[in-house]
């Protein structure tokens, strides 16, 4: 999923410690909620709704309705803004790929969300119907019921769901630290490889002519186009001979 | 759908904020007026609110002497605070044969130290001769001193006030260009779901003409504030 570019939400941005809108951003989103609530009852139909997500996202028409049917906790046929935040939270955290922080901030959220029965458990299929919210590959969700599902139910409670939002928080945390340790060495490698060539350049420039010049020893001629090292004076040749 | 209390109910909303007993995003009562009415009258009060309480700031940022209650002992921690804050930054001319940064900044630091104490001291001596030669002497000498502690910390406080009514503005008001994009793009969901509405509904249907006229009047709303700037 991707934010259309330019457009309002695009714009706004999640605290990447705690997956929370600022309040100007909420006070601005109110605005914007406001202007699209045209039947003035605070809510959007599932038409506003559709054609909202469907200008500012690249998702299909299934997948809106899908997300649809799973913020309408009550069946009304309407979201409101409490749902249309918690919307355009999970939107923002997709965009920014900030997933596995936001379902470890919000695990009970979430949870909630995501258990349509009400049974307090997320089987595998509804788990794989939002699982392109959260960026959740198949190959994943299988791992995750293989190695969280410990009560062997095939569905996780919210304690095997938190478990899985720790580990994969953990994992994104390792990840985040490698690749920082990866750009750090690849800049050392660098500054070592430009000490190692102007140490290279001053050593051979020292050992052709005797003249400590600074610079690369490919780039090293006069202006008559001889190399400094041949120009020897008399004096040199007479003594070396 | 069951909540966890196994009432009816909905899933807890993500709470605003940094902790636990955070706010929630208030939810407004509905409004039967026009948008482009609403909007505008909307606007116009929070505009006059606005103005009133941003001209008393800003009208602040030249208060006289009498109205400030900043003390002598938080301006001088103040100037502290900007004297190290410069010293550690630039780390001043270095002096020959010194090596370290850190030891210029401290011993910058301590001379400027040392000159607010001087002048601290210098205040308390005089202060306690004046209560030995007489109370009016004291009170000239006293006055003089405030003087120069209330000028001190108008300049402070000068500083201090116009940021203050500037982010004031800010928290209040969104910009106007994201309220043009915000608009622009409600402008373009709602005419494709008004293009929804009729062919689903019909072009007679109560829904129908409400959302028409709605983007109607978005649309003059729109038009006045693009022209105005012009005329």
């Amino acid at each position: 999923m991707k934010l259309k570019h330019g457009s309002f939400l695009w714009y706004l941005y999640l605290d990447k410690l705690y997956c929370l809108l600022s309040v100007r951003n909420v006070r601005a989103l109110m605005e914007y909620f406001h202007l699209l609530d045209v039947h003035r009852n605070n809510t959007l139909n599932d038409v506003l709704f559709y054609h909202f997500l469907r200008h500012v996202t690249d998702l299909r028409r299934t997948q809106i309705m899908t997300i649809f049917n799973m913020l309408d906790w009550n069946a009304v046929g309407e979201i409101g803004f409490d749902q249309f935040y918690m919307l355009v939270c999970i939107l923002l955290a997709q965009e920014n790929h900030l997933e596995e922080q936001f379902i470890f901030r919000h695990s009970r959220p979430v949870f909630e969300l995501l258990d349509l029965d009400g049974e307090r458990r997320i089987g595998v299929n509804n788990f794989n119907l939002y699982s392109f919210l959260f960026n959740i590959k198949k190959q994943e969700l299988r791992e995750l019921y293989h190695d969280f599902d410990i009560t062997g139910d095939c569905r996780l409670n919210y304690k095997e769901f938190k478990l899985f939002t720790i580990f994969s928080m953990d994992k994104y945390q390792k990840r985040q630290k490698a690749g920082k340790e990866d750009k750090e060495k690849s800049l050392f490698r660098k500054k070592l490889s430009q000490i190692n060539r102007s140490f290279l350049g001053l050593a051979v420039s020292q050992t052709r002519g005797g003249h400590a010049q600074v610079g690369a020893p490919e780039l090293d001629t006069g202006l008559n186009g001889r190399r400094h090292g041949d120009t020897r004076t008399d004096s040199t040749d007479e003594q070396q001979q | 759908m069951l909540g966890p209390t196994g009432a009816p109910g909905r899933p807890p909303v993500l709470s605003l904020g940094r902790g636990s007993g955070s706010v929630r995003p208030a939810i407004l009562t509905a409004d039967r007026t026009p948008p482009g009415v609403k909007s505008s009258r909307r606007g116009a009060r929070s505009a006059l609110s606005l103005q009133e309480d941003i001209r008393n700031l800003w009208t602040t940022a030249t208060l006289s002497q009498s109205k400030l209650d900043v003390p002598l002992s938080n301006v001088c921690e103040l100037s502290d605070m900007e004297i190290s804050s410069v010293g550690s930054k630039t780390g001043g001319p270095r002096k020959g044969g010194h090596d370290s940064d850190v030891g210029w900044d401290e011993s910058d630091d301590k001379d400027s130290f040392k000159q607010e104490m001087d002048e601290q001291t210098s205040l308390k001596l005089e202060l306690d001769r004046g209560s030995s030669r007489g109370s009016s002497r004291l009170g000239e000498e006293y006055k003089t001193e405030t003087d120069k502690s209330s000028s001190l910390s108008s300049i402070s406080a000068s500083k201090q006030t116009p940021h203050r009514a500037y982010w004031m503005e800010q928290q209040n008001r969104l910009p106007l260009p994201l309220l043009e994009l915000m608009e622009s793009e409600a402008l373009e969901v709602l005419t494709k779901a008004l293009r929804s509405y009729r062919s689903e509904i019909g072009r007679d249907h109560v829904l129908t003409q409400q959302l028409h006229r709605y983007i109607e009047g978005l649309k003059r709303h729109r038009n006045k504030r693009t022209h105005i700037p012009a005329h």
